[in-house]
């Protein structure tokens, strides 16, 4: 394992050098820590807003590329694949290991070789299975201490950092370190990275042997979230292990395995991972993948003859791009057969393996909308009462910390996986960590004393011997019958302050959640919504985009609640000019000479009432979730990726654009909105964080095109401003030609009266030294 | 198997359920007997149990929940998980495997002093009565001590899974006397 993380020489001279292949030079991956990070984090942990950080007002106007780095470079030393093992079914000792390759995998052999021999494997010829590996043994040791290696090496190069030379280039480059550094954090916050397992078992009845069958399991070892793409290689190679029994056939595996290439896959940054993740565009950031190709002719070039860089070129035709920038294609070539891959582009945390949320909705769904049963009553899972819908109880088990045990009696055990993972994913919305760390996608019972150890797993198993136990469970989803159960073991929910708080509120104000609303937490209209789009065959992922925007929202209403109940909240950074007291409503401009200073943050709710009656009726799977793991991990993350997913931090794009979505505006304060976002939004990062709050599955730019109706002419002409250059940015231009015809009419009018009245909007001070469209700029200084 | 059994516990009980646990030494015939059980009449070929196969089996106005769990011993430890809920210990033994019963006995002592199992009825299949150099049950319940047990129902029911023979007298068995009804 000490090859995993080696020494990494600060690159900073190299990344000031034009795009050149820097990565050649060095022979070493960029990868270098963010000097920026350490100390960020110091500072939005203080609770001290904001220090002087405006990179987007020097940043150029141009979207000029910078040179794009592998999200696994060629030269990495991080291997695809890790181990391979093979274990089989001993008839007289059970579960062994035959082999393990390139080394014994540290840590309990026979354990693996149980997990990979799934309970009643013998009923079936073929099993999937996942299941997931910490890997805290003596050769993690090399592990952790590369990455305390690596965190000193920050640190050191936080003091020399800014050497101030690289100028813009150095600016846009910094939200790609601090993206690097976030990615860090994943791994620094809990420990090294999982190791993920998928492991195919196949039966064959021979007479030929004692009792009539040869069982055996081949395992396929990976860091790699996208595990699945190895199932047809493991499935060759298994065949091949039966026939050729030796050491030799794991290594030609793990060989081709590792040979596959994916340095031509770019490496996004969080903000353009979280659009393209949203987008349903196949050419979203393609131009992505062309300067990867393009920069990896220049650098053969420069191989083939390295004295001249201007040396011929070699035809591009070998490299091709992807027909859907959301996959990367590549191909692993075993026993001389090339076999397709499909790599993700976007990784989110939480999400592993193939899965399918529609699955597992519609699983327990079904039987919920035949003939629903009541659920006991328990605070945290039961929100919506005792009828609250199924799929809303397992993910309110998960956000409390609950265990959960999917069981399948008589199902795969890849099916009792797929679940689990299905529901981490559901639970994370791949905003929320903590789940896949402490899940087991398959687990059998010579595990049950540990996995009891665990406070709060999710658990898959086949053995039906599980639920006579309701002492080892709070929350039990039975595929074959798609019921949950809740134990009767489950512990009590806490009376907390937040629950005083509430209950105290409501005797004031002789509210009752029970009388308000039959639908306070708009859970159950949420699930009927969900439950359309699958009908309307919208597709996985568009309802992953719903359920991420599900928990983002869970995780806002939870930030208003801490507000509300102690004052402050873990869940925000308070931006600049901002004050968390009620006389600071929202859409107040705190410094009369600024239109970004917009006050105002958090989740929208039509009216106090309203606001009032959602956190009431939230208050205690909040509170259940404020002592969990993700809770903690999530404010963790919130203090790590807060300057790499907001170039703007004032105003709150994602709060005012709510409000234009969701209330109804007088002309000024939604004008006060308008203007703020024309001369908040200027440069490629600060466009990227307005994407993502304008998804195209929640209208796209519509909202914001309709300040092009403003009454206001400064308004609509700030608008076209601002549209304009999202129409120009790279990832803009695709929601731009998504808007409808209908607003860019009005923008092409609006732009003509403009232009035709000679009379620029408010031009010097508006640009801060960023120009507008460029037509007003030209005319501008033609005519004065 | 005449009516006259089916008539008197059609007398005696109404339909119950019955959760039975199976268990013994690695190929003992744990797994044929649940099948000869279920599938009546048909022949039966098994494969080594990975993990434990579960069936319910219905037989005069009784139902079966038959639990029959893996024999290997490295896979023993996990029988006691099994214990909880259950109203009857199938225990097979294979008589002819003459040099393992020592190892048979000490496991079946183990199950049945566990705080969860006291009330459990003990029915022992001395399996494979058809190989040469069987014991007899008789030799069957000396081997395994049973006569030292005390405050234990037991019955020991000679068989011959692979041919079905004495099966279904040794469920009759039980369903004579299990005493408390079904849990679930």
């Amino acid at each position: 394992m000490s090859l995993t993380l080696p020494h990494r020489p600060s690159d900073d001279a190299a990344r000031s050098l034009p795009t050149s292949s820097s990565s050649k030079s060095n022979g070493i991956p960029r990868l270098s820590p963010s000097p920026s990070f350490v100390h960020n984090r110091s500072v939005s942990n203080s609770g001290l807003s904001v220090r002087g950080y405006e990179p987007n007002l020097a940043a150029p106007p141009a979207f000029r590329p910078r040179k794009c780095k592998s999200q696994y470079p060629r030269d990495s030393s991080e291997r695809h694949v890790e181990y391979i093992l093979v274990a089989s079914f001993h008839i007289d000792r059970g579960p062994i290991m035959e082999h393990q390759y390139p080394a014994p995998i540290s840590g309990d052999e026979s354990m693996l070789a149980e997990l990979m021999l799934p309970d009643q494997t013998h009923v079936r010829s073929q099993d999937w299975t996942i299941f997931f590996l910490h890997k805290d043994s003596s050769a993690d040791q090399d592990d952790d201490d590369s990455v305390g290696a690596k965190k000193k090496k920050k640190k050191s190069k936080a003091s020399h950092g800014g050497d101030g030379t690289g100028g813009s280039d150095e600016d846009q480059d910094e939200s790609g370190k601090e993206e690097e550094s976030s990615d860090d954090e994943d791994e620094g916050g809990e420990g090294p990275p999982l190791m993920y397992v998928l492991n195919l078992v196949n039966t064959k009845q021979d007479h030929t042997v004692k009792r009539g069958a040869v069982v055996k399991a081949m395992a396929i070892c990976t860091r790699h979230s996208f595990l699945h793409i190895y199932k047809p290689l493991l499935l060759l190679a298994l065949e091949d292990y039966f026939k050729n029994p030796y050491l030799e056939t794991l290594a030609s595996l793990y060989n081709a395995l590792n040979a596959m290439d994916l340095s031509l896959l770019p490496k996004l940054s969080l903000l353009e991972r979280q659009i393209l993740q949203a987008s349903n565009c196949k050419d979203m950031f393609i131009e992505k993948f062309e300067q990867m190709i393009r920069q990896r002719i220049e650098s053969e070039g420069e191989s083939s003859d390295s004295d001249s860089p201007a040396s011929p070129r070699k035809p591009a035709a070998k490299y091709t791009l992807p027909r859907d920038t959301h996959e990367f294609e590549s191909k692993i070539v075993y026993n001389d057969i090339p076999i397709p891959v499909k790599v993700p582009t976007v990784i989110w945390p939480e999400v592993v393996g193939d899965f399918s949320l529609i699955k597992l909705i519609q699983t327990f769904s079904g039987p919920h909308s035949t003939s629903p049963q009541p659920f006991p009553i328990h605070p945290h899972l039961t929100t919506s009462g005792p009828y609250t819908h199924p799929i809303i109880i397992l993910v309110n088990a998960m956000l409390t910390q609950k265990r959960v045990v999917f069981l399948g009696h008589n199902r795969p055990s890849g099916e009792v996986a797929e679940a689990v993972l299905a529901a981490c994913a559901l639970a994370s919305g791949g905003i929320l960590r903590g789940f896949t760390r402490h899940a087991f996608p398959y687990t059998d019972l010579t595990k049950i004393d540990d996995l009891l150890k665990v406070p709060g797993f999710i658990a898959g198993v086949t053995n039906p011997t599980f639920a006579n136990h309701p002492e080892w469970w709070d929350v039990l989803c039975d595929l074959p019958t798609g019921r949950i159960k809740i134990s009767s073991h489950v512990e009590p929910a806490p009376i907390t302050e937040g629950l005083l708080y509430f209950q105290q509120q409501a005797a004031l104000n002789h509210l009752h959640a029970s009388n308000l609303n039959s639908d306070p937490t708009g859970d159950n209209l949420f699930m009927e919504d969900v439950q359309r789009s699958i009908t309307n065959r919208h597709g996985e992922n568009a309802i992953r985009a719903k359920w991420r925007a599900y928990i983002l929202k869970f995780a806002r209403v939870a930030s208003a609640f801490e507000e509300t109940v102690y004052g402050a909240s873990n869940l925000y950074i308070i931006g600049p000019n901002e004050e968390l007291s009620p006389e600071s409503p929202s859409g107040v401009q705190a410094d009369p000479l600024d239109p970004t200073t917009l006050r105002g943050h958090g989740h929208v709710w039509p009216d106090e009432i309203s606001k009032q009656r959602e956190l009431m009726a939230s208050v205690s799977r909040i509170e259940g979730w404020r002592t969990t793991r993700s809770y903690y991990s999530f404010i963790q993350d919130i203090a790590a990726i807060y300057y790499p997913t907001r170039p703007i931090i004032k105003p709150d794009l994602h709060h005012h654009h709510e409000r234009l979505r969701t209330l109804k505006l007088s002309p000024p304060e939604a004008g006060a909105i308008y203007i703020a976002f024309s001369y908040a939004v200027k440069d490629y990062a600060g466009i990227c964080q307005l994407l993502t709050v304008t998804p195209e599955n929640q209208a796209g730019l519509f909202y914001l095109s309709m300040g092009l109706f403003h009454p206001d002419q400064t308004v609509r002409e700030a608008t076209v401003d601002l549209l304009e250059r999202i129409s120009k940015h790279p990832a803009g231009q695709h929601f731009w030609n998504q808007l409808n015809r209908f607003a860019k009419l009005a923008f092409f009018r609006v732009k003509r009266e403009r232009d035709a009245s000679q009379s620029p909007i408010s031009g010097p001070e508006m640009g801060f030294g960023a120009p507008q469209s460029l037509v007003g700029v030209a005319m501008g200084d033609g005519l004065r | 198997m005449g009516g006259q059994v089916s008539k008197l516990m059609g007398k005696i009980f109404g339909t119950k359920e019955m959760r039975i646990l199976m268990l013994g030494l690695d190929a003992a015939g744990k797994t044929t007997i649940l099948y000869k059980l279920k599938l009546t009449n048909q022949e039966v070929t098994t494969i080594p149990t990975v993990g434990f196969n579960v069936e319910s089996v219905t037989y005069k106005n009784v139902k079966f929940n038959v639990w029959d769990v893996g024999g290997q011993d490295k896979i023993r430890p996990l029988w006691r998980h099994y214990y909880s809920g259950t109203q009857g210990l199938i225990f097979v033994v294979d008589s002819s495997d003459t040099a393992r019963m020592e190892e048979a006995r000490s496991e079946l002592h183990k199950i049945i002093n566990d705080r969860e199992m006291k009330d459990a009825l003990l029915l022992v299949f001395a399996n494979k009565q058809d190989i040469q150099g069987h014991m007899s049950p008789e030799d069957v319940t000396n081997a395994l001590q049973l006569n030292k047990l005390k405050d234990k129902l037991w019955y020991v029911a000679p068989s011959v899974a692979t041919e079905g023979t004495g099966i279904f007298e040794g469920l009759a068995w039980l369903s004579n006397n299990v005493k408390t009804p079904a849990q679930k």
